[in-house]
């Protein structure tokens, strides 16, 4: 089997999930900070498994390991649950600053773990097309 | 990068409300004395109420809602009876020497301010949380 590790669509692909992955949760953590103080409001968060699914489900399938796969799921919505409510608040609202944080903090960790992975090959490409130079 | 777009339109959202709940504790602070308001009767203290607002996008019109800003869907009067003061040399001062004072509580008022200021801070930290996101996926572009 031909060795490209230039192109390598699995592990491209495999970072870009991980990218629109931790862009999805920042949008869900930052709609949770947004209604903080809106009565009744339930805390969300993402169903890692069903977003794995939709992320693998959906986009172009890839047949060869030199094919780039389709942009899967970015343009779909984020699956969500309802996060775990401790039942402080009275106003039936389970947001939850310091978790809500932690989780954008985390997910951005994520973002540029993948990013700078991402660049490493980008920049290997560039290198195979600028032959060497 | 449309969702981190949305991810920031949808804390800009929850500035603005927590902006306009500090302003309304703010006013109401300023009015705590007030015994003549716009309609000359004594100011009555107001609350804002917060709705959640699904932000309209492509996702949306597919039927998936994925992020929820915050609006300011109305500014209600608060309809607890006024505070009675005795003060017959007031002008305002009813026959028997009572003035109607507004119905508001200067420590309710502080509470309801630092807790807005609190989540007008952390979704002002959320918007840097995700700036940095998009400036790490810009770099992605550079040699």
């Amino acid at each position: 089997m031909p060795i490209n590790a230039t192109s390598d669509a699995q592990t491209m692909s495999a970072l870009r999930r991980t990218l629109s992955l931790a862009a999805a949760k920042q949008v869900v953590s930052s709609s949770n900070l947004a209604n903080l103080s809106t009565p009744g409001y339930k805390a969300q968060e993402v169903d890692f498994d069903e977003a794995l699914d939709q992320q693998m489900g959906s986009g172009l399938s890839v047949t060869d390991s030199r094919h780039l796969g389709g942009p899967a799921g970015s343009g779909s919505g984020i699956a969500t649950r309802d996060a775990e409510d401790n039942g402080a608040r009275r106003d039936g609202n389970t947001v939850q600053v310091d978790r809500e944080l932690l989780n954008m903090t985390r997910a951005a960790g994520e973002f540029a773990r993948a990013q700078t992975a991402l660049a490493a090959k980008f920049r290997l490409v560039r290198y195979a097309i600028n032959e060497t130079r | 990068m449309p969702t981190l777009n949305t991810a920031v339109s949808v804390a800009a959202s929850a500035l603005t409300a927590e902006r306009t709940r500090i302003e309304v504790a703010v006013s109401n602070l300023a009015n705590a004395e007030s015994t003549k308001g716009l309609d000359g009767k004594p100011f009555r203290r107001r609350d804002v109420v917060l709705t959640a607002d699904p932000v309209q996008s492509f996702d949306n019109a597919l039927g998936r809602a994925s992020a929820t800003g915050v609006k300011v869907s109305a500014i209600v009067e608060d309809t607890s009876p006024a505070r009675r003061k005795y003060d017959p040399s007031h002008p305002d001062a009813d026959g028997e020497g009572y003035v109607a004072m507004p119905n508001i509580n200067p420590a309710e008022e502080m509470v309801d301010m630092v807790g807005a200021s609190r989540a007008y801070q952390a979704n002002l930290t959320a918007i840097n949380l995700i700036r940095d996101l998009v400036s790490r996926a810009l770099e992605l572009g550079k040699v």
